[in-house]
């Protein structure tokens, strides 16, 4: 059955119109009913966008629009596109890497995919100073993963990816240019059906074991819809902006498919631009009056901070969803946030705290919009020796824990907390949280293991994460166990002991990677490295290796701890216990190696005082 | 180094004071991102900052192969004759 949630343009409820023109498409199709999702295909769903006027705005690094796409260009260029790849000679059902900057080129080849019936593999457009042989590694590993046949390429990473391609043994590279080179026409293509896959999503998984996670029309469709209808409750004036790279599941399912499937107008600045001047994102949200925006509580903090000039100016009052999603929501961030906007019309109740994951296409809980967060403070004795969230009236950090509340599961999404044992729990008490509904991944690509080790027999899935319910609302108290949430950024403790195992002076087991709170409950990075060295300035040497190893490869800045040899914990397996390293570190159980001369500097420079 | 290279080190020296948090001594050889123990969006807002100095794009792939305050010298000496 299809529901059709349709509206009158300007006459529906609550519509008001702004004598207003936006840069760019414009954010109303005059002639066009607004249809929230509740199509069978991504296909079928850009068909319907492309008889209106909306469409996408890419904007450069100093806020200059670059291109604008309509819809019914987008369609247009798509096909076009569906056309050339089967005249490169890449067949239906086959993976193509394509490199995700944001642009309409990446959408083109990514719906090109869709008509012509190929599975896109969205690629990481990303690069930090030095980071060559990092982006290479990380590519290949995803090209081999999906068992890609082909990758499309922006000029300017075409050698790497060619280098990575190479390393995955694929030949088939193409820029851009080369792929427009082929014909753009010939026989009917075979688009994706309702019953057929759609892309395979890499947020997920290491470097070293990167997993695919694979969507079908029927998710991507089903969970659009519950984003648009229930979690965003999309209306005809609204317009959205985005800034989140279109490889992450927020940015490509929140900003690319949704809207689309939505007829909204998107206005996109780069990530590397907003990471750079992150100012632009407000000020563009003003010039165009853009009704929805999401991003970590990291994006929040960041343009806070960095908001600099004549805010007073902007004019922030129209902002109805500021969603947050992709790491622990941070009230203190949220409230500086809105605090340093306020002056331009932000309000606070347009935040919109939010859970979800790839493997769920994207979101699985969502607050009311126009409701103010909430905010449970709980006590840390409670919930770390009894699992219980026990409300607190202190306000001491060391003694209690703040956590935003989430929101409930969309409709036809089911959602459960869960013991050890497989027991469902009930309100305050903190367990695993599986999940099941229309939106689910069909599994890993090709990764059966991995796939069946979180999948439960009766269709629910284990997302790794803990929490507890609230009147009927998700908390979240820890990602996915062992993951570190960085900066709005997963990355996986197995990445960086892999790579400063890489060391000549560090052996394989010598490392364990974990995170450690900081002073406002952010995620920072402490490693432990054991060390057999005796001599102070041979373990500063090795320690100096390591963190300038973690900086090349993963990004960071970590804490590097150097340990006795024999220190870190194993399990029976003989696998690497990180959250026994962690405790025991935490309880003072392994300890930093005192050197044979440090106890004699140390006795000195007491001495001296 | 050159005169043109002695100007440019200095100048991006300059450019990176805010960064360097720990006072690190800066030499041609310093790599940045490492020697100086800055963040992936610190050194963002540096290589912003450098943009803007010289009024350059420095596009991605450049900056992948970028290490030392000797790379990327030539970098700016490259793209300040295009």
């Amino acid at each position: 059955m299809r529901v059709d949630t349709t509206t009158e343009i300007g006459t529906g409820a609550g519509a008001e119109i702004r004598p207003f023109t936006p840069e760019g498409t414009p954010t109303i199709n005059t002639d066009l009913v607004q249809r929230l999702g509740g199509f069978t295909t991504l296909c079928e769903g850009l068909d319907y966008a492309a008889q209106g006027q909306t469409g996408m705005n890419f904007y450069g690094p100093r806020g200059q629009l670059d291109e604008s796409v309509t819809y019914r260009q987008l369609r247009k260029r798509a096909i076009a596109a569906a056309h050339q790849l089967v005249n490169a000679g890449i067949k239906p059902g086959e993976r193509v890497g394509v490199v995700a900057e944001t642009g309409a080129e990446f959408m083109v080849v990514f719906f090109g995919c869709q008509y012509a019936g190929m599975v896109p593999c969205p690629l990481p457009y990303s690069m930090y100073i030095g980071g060559r042989e990092s982006y290479v590694t990380r590519i290949a590993g995803m090209l081999e993963s999906a068992h890609a046949t082909a990758v499309v390429t922006t000029a300017d990473l075409d050698e790497l990816v060619r280098d990575a391609a190479g390393r995955a043994g694929i030949k088939r590279v193409l820029s851009h240019e080369q792929l427009a080179g082929f014909s753009s026409e010939g026989p009917a293509l075979q688009p994706f059906g309702p019953e057929d896959i759609s892309y395979i999503q890499y947020s997920s998984g290491s470097t070293s074991n990167p997993k695919g996670v694979l969507i079908s029309q029927k998710s991507a469709c089903a969970n659009t819809m519950a984003i648009l209808r229930h979690g965003l409750k999309i209306r005809p004036t609204d317009r959205a902006f985005s800034w989140l790279p279109l490889y992450h599941d927020m940015g490509l399912v929140g900003f690319c498919l949704s809207p689309m499937m939505g007829q909204v107008s998107v206005d996109y600045l780069a990530t590397p631009a907003f990471a750079r001047r992150p100012a632009l994102w407000l000020k563009l949200m003003s010039q165009n009056q853009c009704t929805v925006a999401y991003g970590p509580s990291f994006g929040y903090d960041l343009a806070a901070r960095r908001a600099n000039g004549s805010l007073s100016e902007l004019k922030l009052d129209q902002w109805r969803v500021a969603g947050i999603g992709g790491d622990m929501v941070r009230a203190d961030v949220l409230k500086l946030f809105s605090e340093t906007l306020g002056v331009a019309g932000f309000k606070s109740k347009a935040f919109l705290p939010s859970y979800g994951m790839a493997e769920s296409t994207l979101g699985v809980c969502f607050v009311d919009a126009d409701e103010e967060i909430r905010v449970d403070v709980i006590d840390r004795t409670a919930m770390k020796e009894y699992g219980v969230a026990e409300v607190s009236s202190e306000t001491d950090p060391e003694l209690v824990r703040s956590f935003v509340v989430c929101g409930r599961p969309l409709p036809a999404h089911k959602m459960r907390v869960v013991n050890i044992t497989g027991k469902e729990l009930g309100d305050r008490e903190i367990g695993c949280i599986e999940i099941a509904g229309p939106s689910l991944m069909s599994g890993y690509f090709r990764n059966d293991a991995a796939t069946s080790a979180i999948m439960r027999d009766d269709g629910f899935m284990d997302t790794g994460d803990m929490g507890y319910w609230l009147d009927g609302e998700i908390v979240i108290t820890g990602r996915a166990k062992d993951m570190i949430l960085h900066n709005g950024r997963n990355i996986w403790p197995q990445d960086i002991e892999w790579s400063v195992e890489k060391l000549a002076a560090v052996r394989d087991g010598d490392v364990a990677a974990f995170a450690v709170e900081g002073s406002h409950g952010e995620d920072c990075v402490c490693v432990l490295v054991q060390c057999r060295l005796r001599k102070d300035d041979e373990i500063e040497s090795v320690r100096k290796a390591v963190k300038a190893q973690i900086s090349r490869t993963i990004g960071i800045e970590a804490q590097v701890v150097m340990v006795p040899p024999k220190s870190l914990p194993f399990t029976s397996s003989g696998k690497l216990s990180r959250s026994g390293a962690k405790t025991m570190f935490g309880n003072g159980d392994i300890v930093e190696i005192v050197s044979d001369f440090k106890t004699i500097d140390n006795a000195m420079s007491v001495a001296a005082e | 180094m050159t005169d043109d290279e002695q100007e440019i080190f200095d100048k991006l020296s300059e450019l990176l004071q805010p960064f360097n948090e720990k006072q690190v001594e800066l030499k041609p050889q310093t790599e940045i991102a490492v020697d100086l123990a800055i963040d992936s969006v610190s050194v963002m807002d540096f290589v912003m900052e450098v943009e803007d100095h010289f009024d350059m794009d420095i596009p991605l792939n450049v900056l992948s192969d970028t290490h030392t305050m000797k790379d990327l010298i030539s970098v700016v000496q490259a793209r300040k004759k295009t």
